[in-house]
C-alpha cells in the first residue's frame, strides 16, 4: 500500500471489462480499493498499476464466486485494514450462449451463483457496514432482464431477481441511509460482445465508468446506461405478446 | 472451439493491414484480458502476439495465425524509483511507459518514432530509437522477460536464466512465445534537448557529421531524395540543454499518432508533391542553427506526420532501411546517388542515422550508417525495380536490411543480406519446434 485515503469501495468483477473500468477510474478519484475476482494473477496486476499510477491503496482478493460459499465473509474480513467502506460495486456477472434451456444442473447452478447467490450474499455480508457509512451498493442488471426470452435464461432470471433486491435495498432503507443505484447495461464493448453482430454500437466501458464513479454517493435510482436503451426497454416491453414470440435472438 | 465455450473468449475475424499498407488480410483476432485466456486457444493453434499494430510490415497477423490482440496487457507492474528498473506488461504502448516515466525522472532512451508501439513489439523488434550508436537497440535495456508458451505456461527468462531463449526473444519477431512482460533498466533524461542543424551537401558529408557527433541525446539526419539535389539535407544533433529551466514532461495522450491513418483520397506524394514538401523542408530545415525542441517532440516525431503518411494514399509506402558498415559507406551512396540519377525513382524522404553496436540475429544493429528511404506506389514496376535495385546496391557493400520496416525483402534477399541466416533461422526455430508462431513477416522472409 502506498497512500492513505479516505474511503475503500469494492469492486467484485475487477479483472476485465466495467469492473477493471471502474478500478481505474476509482483509483484516479483517490479511493481505496478491494479488487475481487477469480485470478490472483490478474488481480496483482492491475492493483500493482494502479496503485503505481494514481497513488492509492490496492487491495485484492481471489474468489471464485460459482464456488465460494460464501463471498460476503471472505470480503468482509479482507476490509480490516482498509479505509471506511464507501461503495460496493458489483460487476460480476457471467452468461453463455448455451443458456437456451441447453444446460445441465451444474452450469445453471454456476450462473446462478455468479449471477445472483453472490450479490446477494456479498450485499448481506457488508450492509451493516454500508449503513454506518451511509455508502452506496451498485447493482448492475441487463437489456437481457427486460422481456424472459428463450436465450439468456438462467442469466436473464439472475438478473431479474436483482431487480428484486434493488427494490427490497431500497424499501428497507429510508432516503439517504443508504444509496441503492441498478444500472441496467445496453451493450458494453468488453470481451463478451467482442466479435458479435449487435443491433447498436456498444459503449465503451471507460465512459460508461466515469459515468457511474461520477454519480456515487448520489442518492437511489435505477436507470439504463446508455440512456437510449430505456425506450428500447419500454417498446419491448410494449410489444403484444404475439409479436412478441416472434422476435428472433 | 465451441460457441458456447468461446464465449467471452473474444474471437473474432478482423481485417488487419500493415502500417504501409502493403499487406492486408481478414484474421482470426483473439483478445485475451485476464492470464487464463492466454491458454485458451488450442495449443497448437498458430499465432503471433499483436501489440500497438503499429509495425510497417505485417509482423503482427498473418493468413494462417491467431491474432493475439495483447493491448489489455498494458499495466506498470513494479518500479524501483531509485534504480530505475520498470517492469511492464507487453501490451503498454512506449508513449504510455513515457508519460508515467519522465514525472519520476526517468525514461526510455530508446523508443521507436510511434508512440503507439507496444513494449512487447519493441522487444520483438529489436527497435532502435532516435541515436542507436549512444544509445544501443532495445536489447540494451531489457533485463528479463516472461513469455507465454502453450503448454508450458509463462516462463521468466534473463541472461542468467534459459539465456538462449532470451536472447532469441529479443529481435524474435515473436516466434519464440508470447511475451507477457518486461523488465527494463531505465535512464535519465535530459532536462531538455537543444537542437543544432547541420545542413549537408551530400550522404558523404551527413556520414562524417554523424560520425563526429555520436554522443548526442538525438542524431539523425534528412535528406533529398530527387536525383538534383540526391543527399542534400541536414542532420539534427539534439543536446542536453541542462541550461533549460525545468524538464519537459509534456506529452500528452491526444498528440499520439493513430495506429491507423485513413489515406488521402488523392495521394500527395506524386513529383511535384513532393518537390514541393522537400523545397519548403529545405527552406525551413536546413539552415545552420540552434532551436530548442520539446522532448516529446524529439522522442515521437511521427506525432506529427498524420498527413505525411496520409499522403501515400491508399497504395501506401515502402521503407527501405539498410545498414551499411563505415568502410563501404560512400562508395554506397554514390552508388545510389547514380542509380537514383538514372532511374529517377519517386523518393519522398530519406533519413540517416548512425549505428555503433554488435550485429545480432536479424535485428538491425552494427557499426554504420543506416539509410531509410520512403518510396510511395511501391507495388508499380519502376518503383518496385528501383526497391530491388537498392537491395542489390546494399548487399554488394555489405548492408543489413531491416526486416521490421521492409515489406520488400524476400527470403532470397535475406540469405543474401544474412551470411548466418541459415544459423540464425534455425536458432530461432529451436524456440519454434512446432512453427506455432509465425506472421505473415516471418513467412515472407522464410522464417
Amino acid at each position: 500500500m502506498t497512500a492513505t485515503a479516505s474511503t475503500t469501495a469494492v469492486i467484485v468483477g475487477a479483472s476485465s471489462g466495467l469492473g477493471r473500468a471502474l478500478a481505474t477510474d476509482l483509483a484516479r478519484r483517490g479511493h481505496a480499493l478491494l479488487l475481487v475476482a477469480s485470478d490472483a494473477r490478474d488481480l496483482q496486476a492491475i492493483a500493482a498499476d494502479l496503485e503505481l499510477r494514481f497513488d492509492t491503496d490496492v487491495a485484492t482478493l481471489a474468489l471464485d464466486l460459482a464456488r465460494e460459499p460464501d463471498p460476503g465473509a471472505r470480503i468482509l474480513a479482507s476490509l480490516v485494514s482498509m479505509p471506511p467502506l464507501s461503495a460496493l460495486l458489483l460487476a460480476a456477472g457471467v452468461s453463455r450462449d448455451d443458456d437456451d434451456f441447453s444446460l445441465p444442473a451444474a452450469r445453471i447452478g454456476e450462473l446462478l451463483s455468479i449471477n445472483l447467490h453472490a450479490p446477494h450474499a456479498i450485499v448481506h455480508a457488508l450492509l451493516p457496514t454500508l449503513r454506518e457509512t451511509r455508502g452506496t451498493i451498485v447493482l448492475f442488471g441487463s437489456i437481457a432482464a427486460i422481456r424472459g426470452r428463450g436465450r439468456n435464461v438462467v442469466y436473464a432470471s439472475a438478473k431479474r431477481a436483482l431487480e428484486s433486491l434493488y427494490e427490497s435495498l431500497r424499501q428497507a432503507h429510508a432516503a439517504g441511509a443508504l444509496h441503492v443505484q441498478l444500472y441496467r447495461l445496453g451493450f458494453l464493448a468488453t470481451n463478451l460482445t467482442y466479435g458479435m453482430k449487435l443491433p447498436m454500437a456498444a459503449s465503451e466501458p471507460d465512459a460508461v465508468a466515469r459515468h457511474i464513479a461520477a454519480r456515487l454517493g448520489k442518492g437511489s435510482f435505477a436507470r439504463y446506461v446508455p440512456r437510449r436503451f430505456a425506450l428500447i426497454a419500454a417498446i419491448v416491453r410494449a410489444l403484444p405478446w404475439f409479436a412478441f414470440r416472434r422476435m428472433r435472438g | 472451439m465451441a460457441p458456447a465455450e468461446s464465449r467471452g473468449f473474444a474471437l473474432a475475424r478482423e481485417r488487419l493491414t500493415s502500417f504501409d499498407r502493403q499487406f492486408a488480410a481478414d484474421v482470426r483476432v483473439q483478445r485475451p484480458d485476464r492470464y487464463r485466456l492466454l491458454d485458451a486457444l488450442p495449443a497448437d493453434q498458430p499465432r503471433i502476439a499483436r501489440g500497438g499494430g503499429v509495425s510497417y510490415v505485417a509482423a503482427s497477423f498473418g493468413n494462417d495465425a491467431t491474432t493475439l490482440d495483447m493491448r489489455a496487457f498494458d499495466r506498470l507492474l513494479a518500479f524501483d524509483d531509485r534504480a530505475g528498473v520498470l517492469c511492464v506488461e507487453a501490451g503498454a504502448s512506449i508513449g504510455d511507459v513515457q508519460r508515467f516515466l519522465l514525472p519520476h525522472g526517468w525514461y526510455v532512451p530508446v523508443a521507436p518514432g510511434h508512440p503507439r508501439a507496444s513494449i512487447g513489439g519493441c522487444v520483438a523488434s529489436d527497435v532502435h530509437g532516435k541515436n542507436p550508436a549512444r544509445d544501443g537497440t532495445f536489447r540494451a535495456l531489457v533485463e528479463e522477460l516472461q513469455l507465454h508458451v502453450p503448454g508450458r505456461g509463462l516462463l521468466g527468462v534473463d541472461a542468467r536464466n534459459d539465456a538462449a531463449l532470451f536472447d532469441a526473444t529479443i529481435g524474435g519477431f515473436g516466434m519464440t512465445g508470447t511475451i507477457t512482460h518486461a523488465t527494463l533498466r531505465l535512464v535519465r533524461p535530459p532536462r531538455a534537448i537543444a537542437l543544432r542543424r547541420v545542413p549537408v551537401d551530400d550522404l558523404a558529408q551527413a556520414a562524417r557529421v554523424l560520425r563526429e557527433s555520436a554522443n548526442a541525446h538525438v542524431l539523425y539526419g534528412w535528406h533529398d531524395g530527387r536525383p538534383d539535389r540526391f543527399g542534400r539535407g541536414v542532420i539534427r544533433v539534439g543536446l542536453s540543454d541542462d541550461e533549460a529551466a525545468s524538464r519537459d514532461v509534456a506529452l500528452s495522450k491526444n498528440t499520439d499518432l493513430p495506429a491507423a491513418i485513413a489515406p488521402l483520397p488523392v495521394p500527395l506524394w506524386n513529383r511535384n508533391g513532393i518537390a514541393v514538401a522537400n523545397s519548403w523542408l529545405s527552406r525551413r530545415w536546413c539552415k545552420p542553427g540552434f532551436e530548442p525542441i520539446a522532448l516529446a517532440q524529439a522522442l515521437f516525431p511521427l506525432n506529427d506526420a498524420r498527413l505525411y503518411f496520409a499522403g501515400y494514399g491508399k497504395a501506401g509506402l515502402v521503407e527501405l532501411q539498410w545498414l551499411v558498415p563505415h568502410p563501404r559507406f560512400e562508395a554506397f551512396a554514390v552508388a545510389l546517388g547514380d542509380c537514383v540519377a538514372r532511374e529517377r525513382p519517386r523518393i519522398a524522404l530519406i533519413s540517416s542515422k548512425l549505428f555503433d553496436g554488435v550485429a545480432r540475429g536479424f535485428a538491425l544493429d552494427g557499426k554504420g550508417i543506416a539509410l531509410a528511404l520512403h518510396l510511395p506506389s511501391p507495388t508499380q514496376s519502376s518503383q518496385r525495380a528501383f526497391c530491388e535495385r537498392v537491395a542489390e546496391l546494399a548487399i554488394e557493400h555489405g548492408g543489413r536490411p531491416n526486416p521490421i520496416k521492409d515489406s520488400t525483402l524476400d527470403e532470397a534477399v535475406m540469405r543474401r543480406a544474412f551470411a548466418d541466416f541459415d544459423a540464425t533461422r534455425d536458432a530461432l526455430a529451436a524456440h519454434n519446434r512446432d512453427g506455432r508462431f509465425g506472421s505473415e513477416l516471418t513467412r515472407r522472409i522464410g522464417l
